[in-house]
């Protein structure tokens, strides 16, 4: 009471600095200048350069490095199997999560907390330990995904040592280790809805096909669309750690994708000019990726 | 009834698949090493911790933990610290620029790690920062979602205390660390855990910048291990991972209601 008398003539603040602001900003724009933003320029420049990392010096290449990349028929090896990876998120971080937050909400109250928290857990392992954990699962011959065909009869394949098979044996631990991130947001994105069609779905059982094209669905497209394309956003570099731990691309670079390309060529060949070429092709295309994204969801109308 | 269960049934499903790879962590690094690929399944018995003893023996874990914490706790205070005088500025000043600037926050997040590894490597080499906890923090702070998160929090916090506060002749540092943050506890308590235990789990960072090994983090340490000493040992690499797993696995289980209960509500916002 004593202080609010401090101003008595007034109720409003006194005036506040204009510049404050931009101090309260500063220390985090700093960072981001620095560890984000610059990289992006410093990779254009570097890419004109021919460099070993450690050599005082670079030779300029100009537009060489691109020219190479771009006539190098690896790089279209690497853009299909990165579609691949995007596929198989698509899969395994948007489909299987939102089915399991579907299930999640006919279930409701204290077991579906129960379920959340479990399903979560495995998120919290580091991907390049559980990448271990996984190389031993997928061990040829004495691994327990071996023992486990060859109990049924079958011829166990050689999994990451296959090169048909390696990207999706990746793929999958990638995918595995973050569902129950995905599934969380997919969770989210749905108690976001209106209560009395979730309670509907609920009730109903949401088995019904007429239900769940005609009400859930249409209602959903919005949530839809961000899930999906922040599942593919992520599935590159989910990919990333695994790939190294595992394979390191291989066999015969089939389970590498361009993230992990441009690390290679940066840390294993020593080519910064090609990394950062790599780099920049990388970043455009994410870049094109999410402004696709945001005029999708601009144009049904989510922001609106 | 079947109607019922069959979510039920289909869940547990899920989660026994997703359980199994940690099932066999465990199980493989309480495996007596005679007895390794003897049984299939993730556990058998007899069980034994001769594992855990040699690889306690052979690996300074208590080093390697010392610097993943110093390494996480760094990461944490820092993103924190600069998260929340950013988040002040966007949710309760208006000023030019605001707009443009925040949309450089957000942004942030969606560049991937793998574009800006190669120059934060040569900028860090250039600092002579290769090898130093300071090396390993300073990438580490960017604080786009802790701002994205905390200003949403701020701005469903009620004008009239801070009006009241201001009228008290409360600084902003103040205003932030009197009322603001104990007003938003539940948020930051979770959002710390999470960032957390991120950075607990960075590997290819902390591979690159610390590569000497009186600086390896946990998940390098192990990975090291992997590949030389440890690389058909299964049982000790196993329990390795473990003992690297626990301590991010016991806060999340510790604090998991607040986790989950932020990641829902300030996940998406559609």
């Amino acid at each position: 009471m004593q202080r609010v008398e401090a101003y008595p003539h007034r109720a409003k603040a006194p005036p506040r600095v204009a510049w404050e602001p931009y101090l309260l900003l500063a220390p985090g724009l700093l960072f981001l200048l620095v560890f984000v933003y610059w990289p992006l320029v410093y990779n254009l420049w570097l890419s004109l350069f021919e460099w070993n990392l450690v050599s005082p010096q670079a030779r300029f290449v100009g537009l060489g490095n691109y020219q190479a990349l771009l006539q190098d028929p690896l790089l279209g090896q690497l853009l299909r199997q990165s579609l691949l990876y995007l596929a198989l998120a698509a899969l395994g971080n948007f489909l299987l999560p939102l089915a399991l937050a579907l299930l999640t909400l006919q279930v409701g109250g204290r077991w579906a907390e129960l379920y959340q928290s479990l399903l979560f857990t495995p998120t919290v392992v580091a991907v390049s330990i559980a990448a271990l954990v996984w190389l031993y699962l997928y061990l040829p011959a004495a691994g327990p995904l071996a023992k486990a065909f060859a109990a049924l009869g079958l011829p166990a394949p050689g999994f990451l040592a296959d090169p048909q098979l390696a990207l999706y044996a990746v793929s999958l631990v990638a995918n595995w280790k973050f569902l129950g991130f995905h599934y969380l947001i997919a969770l989210a994105g749905l108690k976001a809805l209106p209560k009395e069609v979730l309670e509907a779905a609920r009730v109903d059982g949401a088995v019904g096909w007429a239900f769940l094209s005609r009400v859930l669905l249409p209602l959903l497209a919005p949530t839809l669309v961000f899930l999906f394309l922040s599942a593919l956003a992520s599935a590159l570099d989910y990919a990333f750690v695994p790939v190294d731990v595992m394979t390191q691309g291989g066999p015969f670079g089939q389970s590498s994708n361009l993230m992990y390309a441009v690390y290679q060529e940066a840390f294993r060949y020593f080519r910064a000019g090609m990394a950062a070429a790599l780099a920049v092709l990388l970043t455009l295309g994410m870049a094109a990726l999410i402004v696709g994204q945001l005029r999708l969801l601009e144009r049904r109308g989510v922001y609106g | 009834m079947a109607r019922r269960l069959l979510p039920h049934l289909l869940l547990w499903l899920a989660i026994g698949l997703c359980f199994l790879p940690l099932l066999y962590q465990l199980g493989l690094s309480l495996v007596p090493p005679e007895r390794l690929f003897a049984s299939p399944w993730p556990f058998s018995l007899p069980i034994t911790l001769e594992n855990y003893r040699v690889v306690l023996e052979k690996l300074p874990l208590a080093r390697y933990a010392f610097n993943s914490l110093v390494f996480a706790l760094g990461s944490t205070l820092g993103q924190l610290v600069l998260g929340l005088l950013a988040a002040y500025a966007f949710a309760f000043r208006r000023f030019a620029l605001a707009e443009l600037l925040f949309a450089l926050f957000v942004a942030s997040m969606l560049v991937p790690f793998v574009v800006t590894y190669l120059p934060s490597y040569l900028l860090l080499a250039r600092l002579e920062l290769l090898n130093t906890h300071l090396g390993l923090i300073l990438p580490m702070l960017t604080a786009g979602y802790a701002t994205f998160l905390l200003r949403q929090r701020f701005l469903s916090f009620p004008k009239e205390i801070l009006e009241a506060a201001l009228v008290d002749g409360a600084s902003t540092l103040q205003i932030l660390w009197r009322v603001l943050v104990p007003a938003n506890q539940a948020t930051l308590v979770a959002l710390s855990i999470t960032l957390f235990i991120g950075a607990w789990n960075q590997f290819v960072w902390p591979m690159l910048v610390a590569s000497r090994p009186e600086m390896y983090v946990l998940t390098v340490a192990v990975q090291r291990f992997a590949g030389g000493e440890g690389a058909n040992a299964w049982g000790p690499l196993m329990a390795a991972s473990v003992l690297a797993t626990l301590p991010a696995l016991l806060l999340f289980l510790a604090f998991r209601k607040r986790i989950l209960e932020t990641l829902l509500e300030g996940g998406v916002r559609l």
